[in-house]
């Protein structure tokens, strides 16, 4: 019989996990996961090297994929962001994608009511609509949860629901209906979003948005208040910080964040809104989950959420070229946001526990 | 007096050596004896070795080397399950009990010969008959949380019973009863070393209590047994001096203060606690300035809950708090900050600090709120950084470094910390609830030498305890509290242990202690 | 005037098909919960029972996509509890990366074959043979839960894993159990929900019906009996939001409206449970030690 000659492994409890250790752990589950995507690959009968050179040259060939991998980055980005802030303070926003809607919403309605301002008044005007409506509904958790402890996980789900059919509502037969279906009217031109070096203005809102939390998180009082609630609700409460204006206050800033990607989506650039039938690929409300794993892998950091999403922007827009190209089937991307869940959860392991081998 | 054990041994420990992973050896060979029907009780001090030695006995813990014999046989417990099978019951100083159920739930846990269905009533007459047999008085069906801690020994004690042990761990036993809870306690003991079942309480406080009715005691100190000896040999001095190895004597004086002006005065103040049950009930006194109004009483009768009201954490439902002349019963617990309130709350970590945060962070829970740490909602780390500094060099904590997580240090050195950087800025009340529970002796001291000294620098202190000598030793008055009342308020000038002792019982109280 | 429709019995039996998914899963997890863990992928489970035995059982006929199904959620619960029980895991950290996993995974395997079964499975008198199996699960739940000294074992771990461990309780494996089982029935419902109800693949299918019985299990206050009655409720909006006309011919509101009608439900209940009145009797007869690993000292 063989024997591996490694001794027995130990695990050895770890108290207080360090920084370099998270971030280690972070970098290593996202290297397992394309592991494991490739072996998928694999399987699916395609060599692993060409399917990554064949996604990757085409996300960031500047004539054919970058512009959509800039646009989905740039959405993955804001609902990551929308994800982390809820989360340093303990709140786990799962609800990016009714927000994400309801900025939507926000922003049409806007863009509709005042279609006849001039571009430089009606795109702060719609802005601040996709921010505010997110904002708002997402307030709406943050609010049960400070005032009743109603389950926020929970409740922002539903509100998913909610908000699609409340979209699905308005487009599909209702006052926005356009000629299309399932699709909205178009924008006035002046609605049409700005871009700044070829690339939509939003991309440089989402990164300056990224620096600030950060040091919003860091730095300010308020992003004290809001890490030491995420740490123990009863230590915030000694020091008298309170629970209520602060669950409050960090979901409405979620909401407007993920309303901020909804204008970025639908408002921004295509500049009419497309829902998918209730039973159909629900491609984009889905993009948001993006938001929770990213801003878990990045340890809750908004800065190394810039890159993050870049990459995962791109691999979204590379698994299209897998279809196409390599007539593999559809949904790889998706599967690769499934492996590094999975992951990522599992690799939690080394948070509690490192691994030793003992010599014999 | 005594029953007289059998001499026949049932219980040998040979050789027993436990290293923790860290480095450090709890038990170094350690051997034992014990006899049937014996009272033995095991002395020593914080790290002594009691705790690994009695996790092992249990089976919660394996030796590294060593041997267990029970009746002649040698055994390894692998896990409570096995010692219990072996006849070894346990009686944990933190109740091992399930809160939520019914004392006769608790009793039948896990019990092997119970068949798949749970059989209330045959179960119930079984707990019953044991119950008579030893003189026991419990209420089966009520629930774990409505009991008292005397009360909740005796389910623990019945338990181990029940599942028919033969030797009967105790851990701390008298450490959280009243003086009238540890009559009843030792009679009960006492009954049950009748039937032939081997007792080993397990004691580092409280001796004479213990000392009246063993047998045998051994002590361990460092890990290593130092002696052991039959009662008729010993004595507590002599006890003591083998328990500690040297002369210990930390003597703290209490200076005598004027009283100062008011400075905190409640008024008929009720609240609930989380159950929703009255937790204390028109409670009424004022604190002068620069005294120490210690509350003394066995933790449950609503200390902790007024001191939650006092510093705002709880809304009361009856009754006005007054500092300073000033109407504060609804003012938030920032404002009260603010006005120079502080409390001292008996969690260390998830309350008073965070683990997760770093010293500095930790100092700045106290300092985040004032003008000088914010500059246009930024707050200045140079400056809170000075202040953890400053904290860790006055206060003597060991810690590497202000970056440091607070998880890393030590009780004592965490309590200095929360400690220090309440003093650090001189409030005017410091509510301290249970200040140096857990601490090791030289912690212990310097947290009490600092609340004394705060009496010269006009803070007023409420010291919330339960150890009696601690509470005598610094209050200027006493108030000993009994469920959810102050039984008196007393100037603390000859006062007698005792004396304070049945009042925390209920023995002055109108309502009599026992609920059953 | 409205009247009362024709259909009536056709919309029983479809309402009494989602009751019986939504207790399915929702009862798993109640088991799952009375131990300690708390699985929030409760949908990631649904999603992969309903993949799994929709694949299976357009291969091998429907019997045997149960049987796939209730085993892949056997799996995934068994995973989820591997890494919050024995490895400590942040259960919300694992049991959302199951969902995620799920929704990804099920997404890249199964939608390529989307359109209907082949095989359709048999009915007793328009009702699904698996609404009584669901009745006898809860059933059998709550005798377990409240009669048997396994039950008392499970609901101590729940409460103080501690003092079971005491007692001779092994805290790992009635976890392992109940975490175990209760990813088996959520597997299962996944199954029910495809081969009984759907009968065709379409993406994530699920569409919110595992967090809507993850609402349920908090809901019930951790009883069978409370969640059976709030399963058949919400079996009964979910149906009356999707066909309302059925019961009540002419029913006016537009579609979509009624769609957001059991998830603005479940926010209302969840509100009315969690206010002053209701919260400290909730507070009772939650699971003390829900969502903690237990770490022996």
């Amino acid at each position: 019989m063989l024997k591996l000659d490694i001794g027995r492994i130990k695990r050895e409890r770890i108290i207080i996990i360090s920084g370099r250790r998270a971030v280690e752990i972070s970098l290593l589950s996202i290297a397992t996961s394309f592991v494991l995507f490739s072996l998928v690959l694999m399987y699916e009968g395609a060599d692993p090297l060409v399917a990554y050179q064949n996604m990757f040259s085409f996300a960031f060939d500047p004539k054919l994929g970058l512009s959509l991998t800039i646009h989905r980055s740039v959405l993955i980005l804001f609902t990551t962001l929308a994800f982390i802030i809820p989360l340093r303070a303990g709140l786990w926003n799962v609800g990016m994608e009714g927000q994400f809607y309801l900025g939507t919403i926000g922003a049409f309605f806007m863009a509709y009511t005042f279609a006849s301002l001039p571009s430089e008044i009606l795109i702060p005007l719609i802005l601040l609509g996709a921010a505010a409506a997110g904002s708002l509904y997402g307030a709406i958790a943050g609010t049960l949860r400070g005032k009743f402890n109603v389950n926020e996980v929970v409740v922002t789900l539903m509100m998913n629901n909610i908000a699609f059919w409340l979209i699905y509502l308005l487009v599909v037969g209702g006052p926005w209906a356009g000629i299309a279906e399932s699709s909205s009217r178009p924008l006035p031109k002046s609605a049409h979003a700005p871009y700044i070096f070829n690339t939509p203005f939003t991309s440089f809102l989402a990164i300056a948005l990224a620096v600030v939390l950060f040091v919003f998180l860091t730095k300010t009082t308020t992003g004290f208040k809001i890490r030491v609630l995420g740490h123990s609700i009863n230590t915030a409460k000694y020091v008298g910080i309170d629970e209520f204006k602060m669950s409050v206050l960090v979901m409405s800033l979620g909401g407007a964040i993920a309303g901020l990607a909804g204008y970025h989506m639908w408002a921004g650039d295509p500049a009419f809104l497309m829902i998918p039938r209730p039973e159909a690929y629900k491609a984009v409300g889905d993009l948001t989950y993006w938001g929770i794993i990213l801003g878990l892998v990045t340890l809750l950091n908004p800065v190394p959420a810039i890159p993050a999403s870049f990459f995962m922007g791109s691999i979204i827009v590379g698994a299209t070229v897998l279809v196409r190209r390599l007539r593999l089937p559809f949904g790889f991307d998706f599967l690769f946001l499934g492996m590094i869940s999975i992951t990522f959860a599992a690799f939690q392991f080394f948070y509690n526990y490192r691994l030793k081998v003992m010599k014999k | 007096m005594f029953t007289r054990p059998d001499s026949e041994s049932i219980l040998e420990i040979r050789g027993l050596v436990k290293r923790f992973p860290n480095g450090v050896t709890a038990l170094d060979h350690v051997d034992l004896v014990m006899k049937r029907g014996e009272i033995h009780a095991i002395l020593g001090e914080n790290g002594a070795g009691k705790t690994t030695l009695m996790n092992i006995l249990f089976g919660i813990l394996q030796p590294d080397e060593g041997e267990i014999y029970l009746n002649g046989e040698k055994v390894v417990f692998r896990s409570p399950l096995d010692a219990i099978n072996k006849g070894i019951g346990m009686v944990h100083q933190h109740r091992r009990l399930i809160a939520a159920h019914t004392v006769l739930e608790n009793i039948i846990l896990g019990h092997p010969n119970t068949g798949k269905f749970i059989d209330k009533k045959k179960s119930r007459k079984e707990v019953e008959e044991l119950c008579r047999r030893f003189g026991f008085k419990i209420d089966l069906d009520a629930r774990v949380w409505q009991l008292s801690a005397g009360e909740k020994q005796l389910v623990e004690i019945v338990r181990a019973l029940y599942r028919g042990a033969k030797i009967l761990i105790l851990d701390e036993p008298t450490s959280v009863l009243t003086p009238p809870e540890i009559d009843a306690f030792l009679d009960s003991i006492k009954a049950v070393s009748k039937e032939k079942v081997t007792l080993v309480p397990f004691v580092t406080h409280k001796l004479p209590e213990v000392f009246s009715i063993s047998h045998r005691v051994t002590i361990l100190r460092r890990g290593k047994v130092v002696k052991s000896l039959s009662i008729a040999e010993a004595s507590i001095p002599k006890l003591a001096e083998y328990m500690v190895g040297r002369e210990l004597s930390f003597e703290l004086e209490r200076v005598p203060t004027e009283p100062g002006a008011e400075i905190l005065r409640v008024e008929k103040l009720s609240a609930l606690n989380d159950k929703g049950l009255v937790a204390f009930k028109d409670v009424d006194f004022v604190l002068r300035q620069g005294e120490i109004f210690g509350v003394a009483g066995v933790t449950g009768n609503g200390q902790q809950e007024l001191a939650e009201t006092i510093m705002g954490l709880r809304k009361p439902v009856g009754g006005k708090i007054y500092f300073d002349g000033k109407d504060i019963t609804k003012t938030s617990v920032l404002d009260r900050l603010k006005m120079g309130l502080a409390y001292i709350p008996p969690e260390r970590i998830g309350v008073a600090a965070v683990g997760d945060l770093s010293l500095v962070d930790n100092v700045l829970l106290m300092y985040y709120f004032e003008k000088e740490m914010s500059r246009g909602g930024m707050i200045n780390y140079k400056l809170a950084k000075q202040y953890t500094e400053k904290v860790i060099s006055e206060f003597n904590v060991v810690a590497p470094g202000p970056t440091t997580k607070a998880a890393h240090l030590s009780g004592g050195n965490l309590q200095k910390l929360i400690l220090g950087r309440v003093l650090l800025k001189t409030p005017k009340i410091i509510i301290a609830n249970l200040p140096t529970q857990g601490l090791d002796i030289a912690a212990e001291n310097y947290v009490r030498r600092k609340l004394l000294e705060c009496k010269q620098k006009g803070i007023s202190v409420v010291l919330i305890s339960e150890n009696l000598d601690e509470i005598l030793q610094l209050s200027d008055r006493v108030a000993p509290i009994f469920e959810g009342r102050f039984v008196d308020i007393l100037e603390n000038i000859n006062l007698r242990k005792e004396a304070i002792g049945a009042m925390i019982a209920g023995g002055f109280a109108e309502r009599g202690v026992n609920r059953a | 005037m409205i009247e009362i429709s024709p259909t009536l019995w056709p919309f029983t039996t479809r309402f009494l098909e989602v009751s019986t998914i939504l207790v399915l899963a929702a009862v798993g997890e109640l088991l799952t919960q009375r131990s300690g863990v708390i699985n929030v992928g409760i949908e990631g489970l649904m999603l992969f029972g309903a993949a799994t035995s929709f694949l299976t059982a357009q291969a091998f006929g429907p019997l045997w996509g149960f049987a796939t199904g209730t085993l892949v959620g056997a799996f995934l619960g068994l995973f989820h509890a591997m890494l919050s029980v024995s490895l400590r895991v942040n259960q919300i950290i694992s049991g959302m990366g199951v969902w995620l996993f799920a929704t990804g995974f099920v997404t890249y395997w199964a939608d390529r074959y989307t359109g209907p079964l082949k095989a359709t499975i048999p009915r007793i008198s328009g009702l699904t043979p698996a609404f009584f199996i669901a009745l006898a699960v809860v059933i059998i739940i709550w005798f377990v839960l409240t009669r048997t000294h396994f039950g008392l074992k499970i609901r101590s771990v729940g409460e103080n894993p501690a003092a079971a461990e005491v007692s001779g309780v092994n805290v790992t494996w009635t976890r392992y159990f109940c975490t175990t089982v209760g990813g088996a029935l959520g597997g299962f419902s996944g199954a029910v929900l495809m081969l009984s109800y759907l009968g065709a693949w379409s993406h994530l299918p699920t569409k919110g019906l595992g967090w809507l019985a993850f609402g349920l299990v908090m809901f019930s206050l951790w009883r069978p009996g409370i969640l059976l009655v709030g399963a058949l409720a919400f079996g009964f909006v979910w149906q009356f939001a999707i066909s309302p006309e059925s019961i009540f011919p002419g029913f006016p509101a537009p579609l979509p409206v009624n769609r957001m009608l059991p998830f603005l439900l479940t926010i209302i209940i969840l509100t009315i449970i969690s206010t002053e009145r209701f919260r400290r009797r909730w507070a009772l007869m939650k699971p003390e030690a829900l969502g903690q690993p237990y770490i022996k000292e």
